[in-house]
């Protein structure tokens, strides 16, 4: 208890506060993400202790997803992927004059959902650390190769395409010294890339500098936000009465969702908005500016995030970029995330629990009256925003490890990121090739010496078969598909014929 | 999915057989050693050939899919959005970027950092000089002195 109470120390109370309050702002800012905006920050975390970094650190993490509804339902601009589906619902709110009640049912769904998430966080994470202590090299190869192959299946574009950028992650990942026995690889001798390619520079080259470049590609137009008075943020008590189930139902179908690797958050809103439509009263109403489309996705992607908490606490397997960054802040701070974390660092974790807490507290006091000021942040122009964001994208990647060749990483990374976002492929997958890849590469080659060189051994247990199988299903079936496509259009004859 | 997009689709999967093939060849500097004691040589090689494995899936899955449009009669897909100068402005950006990149450590952070500030937000569409400059000066000064003076990091 007193552990969990060491979120309320003045200095974990500031960190949660700036941190909750950047992240609504990143939520509200279109392009920029968590993640990027976390990768930027890594070097401030890193200097604020590792309780009070990662408190901040995921402050920004489940601020953003509070912020994003903003924007989408005064503007009509989903400022996350995950906000999208409240655009359909909110805007159209906004536009009935109901924009103050759609906000403030998006920040209490928020916040239900928040909490629940917290609740199951702690309850869920120490037995599945537990379990987790049992886990040799195999099952943590398992693990992560599974969780590669549901990204890939899941992230909803081709998983061919999401495949191929985990593994030039998992590329990128053996530039530098190997886990196991210290070998120097691809440096080409540069100095620099003996300790591998910083993450936080590839991290904020990605979504920072590749968003910059993409927004001077195609330059949008912000909209007037819709004004909203304090007095019009009380939703009336049907509307209330409306909102409570989708929210409950979207929160437990969020966490669930947020334990499986890919873009949780997003499936999570969509998922959620499939539900109502499905079983809502007033699904007749969706689409046209009913408050259960605001209520559920908003409830289903804070809770997604609540969720994607559980593998990285108890396993220290990060399924999301933004995970990854949080993995990477907990790393540099001398803190290793997994079964472990509880047992060594037990004031760290419950003090990132307790914050939790006070966090979804604070956006909720946030986010009610400052809506109005945060939707404004919105309407900042890009030619002021991009370069900040480019200057800081540059500390960052330059303070990792104070070396100058880490700016011409980003640089690449962002040339990359650009490049891919034209070539139809999402950069999320490539980061965590790249977080997993020395962790999938020293599972294997553990298990590989603990069998002797048998290769039975990566799926000698029950638990490291069944996942490696589920692997195996996940990767195959849509190869056959295509295999399966190619033959039946050999076989059928040609219009000619 | 358009002509344009399977072709462009093909390319992305050729050039990713061609870094697969020279990742191969580059990893075969490092020793396999045996399975047993397995040597840093033999993840690279099972990452190539995945990444090949990969390449190969793409290239087959975009030929069905120009194919398939291709019957369907579908010639020419939608014309490229945005002007020539939409398409310079990335490119003179990462020009900036690089520019940055090569004199961070022979000028220092503050005139770099300006120099970088300055030309991107003229690139960006910021009018005037005077503007530009403000910005310049006043965000590497903020930055210097977050980042610099008060987080410790030994800025260049």
């Amino acid at each position: 208890m007193s552990e969990l109470l060491a979120a309320l120390t003045p200095g974990n109370l500031v960190a949660c506060f700036v941190g909750v309050v950047l992240g609504t702002i990143v939520g509200v800012l279109p392009g920029l993400g968590p993640a990027g905006a976390m990768a930027l920050v890594l070097p401030l975390t890193v200097k604020l202790g590792p309780t009070a970094g990662l408190i901040m650190l995921a402050g920004i993490y489940y601020g953003s997803m509070y912020g994003g509804s903003t924007t989408s339902i005064l503007v009509n601009v989903p400022g996350e992927a995950a906000s999208v589906v409240t655009t359909i619902d909110g805007y159209r709110l906004a536009r009935k004059g109901r924009a103050g009640a759609a906000l403030a049912v998006a920040a209490l769904a928020s916040f239900v959902a928040g909490t629940f998430s917290v609740v199951a966080l702690q309850l869920a994470a120490p037995p599945v650390a537990r379990i987790a202590l049992a886990f040799g090299p195999a099952e943590y190869f398992a693990f992560a190769l599974l969780g590669v192959a549901l990204l890939a299946t899941l992230s909803g574009g081709s998983p061919a395409k999401a495949l191929a950028t985990v593994v030039v992650g998992v590329i990128l990942s053996t530039v530098g010294m190997d886990p196991l026995g210290g070998t120097v690889r691809f440096t080409f001798d540069v100095d620099g890339a003996q300790a591998g390619l910083s993450f936080i520079a590839v991290t904020a080259g990605l979504f920072g500098v590749a968003e910059v470049l993409a927004t001077m590609a195609e330059p949008s137009s912000t909209t007037p936000p819709t004004r909203v008075r304090f007095r019009e943020l009380y939703p009336s008590r049907a509307e209330l009465r409306r909102s409570l189930p989708p929210m409950l139902r979207g929160t437990g179908l969020g966490f669930l969702i947020g334990l499986v690797p890919g873009p949780a958050a997003t499936i999570a809103a969509f998922a959620s908005y499939g539900v109502e439509k499905k079983v809502s009263r007033h699904r007749a109403e969706l689409g046209t500016g009913a408050i259960e489309g605001v209520a559920g996705p908003e409830a289903a992607n804070n809770a997604a995030a609540g969720g994607g908490m559980v593998p990285l606490l108890a396993l220290g397997l990060p399924f999301t970029p933004s995970t990854a960054v949080l993995l990477s802040g907990m790393l540099l701070s001398g803190v290793t995330p997994g079964p472990f974390l509880l047992r060594d660092h037990p004031q760290v974790f419950w003090g990132v629990i307790g914050s939790f807490y006070v966090g979804n507290a604070m956006l909720l006091l946030l986010n009610l009256p400052l809506v109005g000021l945060f939707a404004r942040v919105a309407t900042i122009p890009q030619r002021y925003l991009m370069p900040a964001v480019l200057l800081l994208c540059a500390v960052a990647a330059y303070a990792d490890n104070n070396n100058a060749f880490d700016v011409w990483v980003m640089v690449a990374a962002g040339i990359l990121g650009y490049a891919m976002r034209g070539l139809g492929y999402d950069p999320a997958p490539l980061v965590l090739g790249l977080v997993l890849g020395p962790l999938l590469e020293r599972s294997l080659l553990q298990a590989l010496t603990i069998g002797r060189g048998d290769v039975r051994e990566l799926w000698s247990s029950a638990p490291a078969a069944v996942m490696l199988a589920a692997a195996a299903v996940a990767f195959v079936s849509p190869a056959a598909r295509t295999c399966l496509h190619l033959w039946t259009r050999g076989r059928r004859p040609s219009p000619a014929e | 999915m358009s002509p344009r997009s399977a072709r462009r689709d093909r390319w992305t999967a050729a050039a990713l057989a061609v870094l697969a093939l020279a990742y191969l060849g580059l990893g075969r500097h490092y020793p396999l050693d045996t399975l047993a004691t397995p040597g840093p040589g033999v993840f690279p090689l099972v990452a190539g050939l995945a990444l090949l494995v990969l390449a190969t899936w793409q290239l087959l899955a975009a030929g069905r899919s120009a194919s398939a449009e291709g019957a369907a009669g579908t010639t020419r897909g939608p014309a490229p959005r945005g002007g020539s100068s939409l398409a310079r402005a990335p490119l003179a950006m990462s020009l900036v970027l690089a520019l940055y990149a090569s004199i961070l450590p022979i000028v220092g952070f503050l005139p770099a950092s300006v120099s970088l500030v300055f030309l991107s937000a003229r690139l960006m569409g910021l009018p005037g000089w005077w503007r530009p400059a403000v910005l310049a000066v006043g965000l590497t000064l903020a930055c210097r002195v977050l980042f610099g003076s008060w987080l410790g990091v030994p800025l260049p």
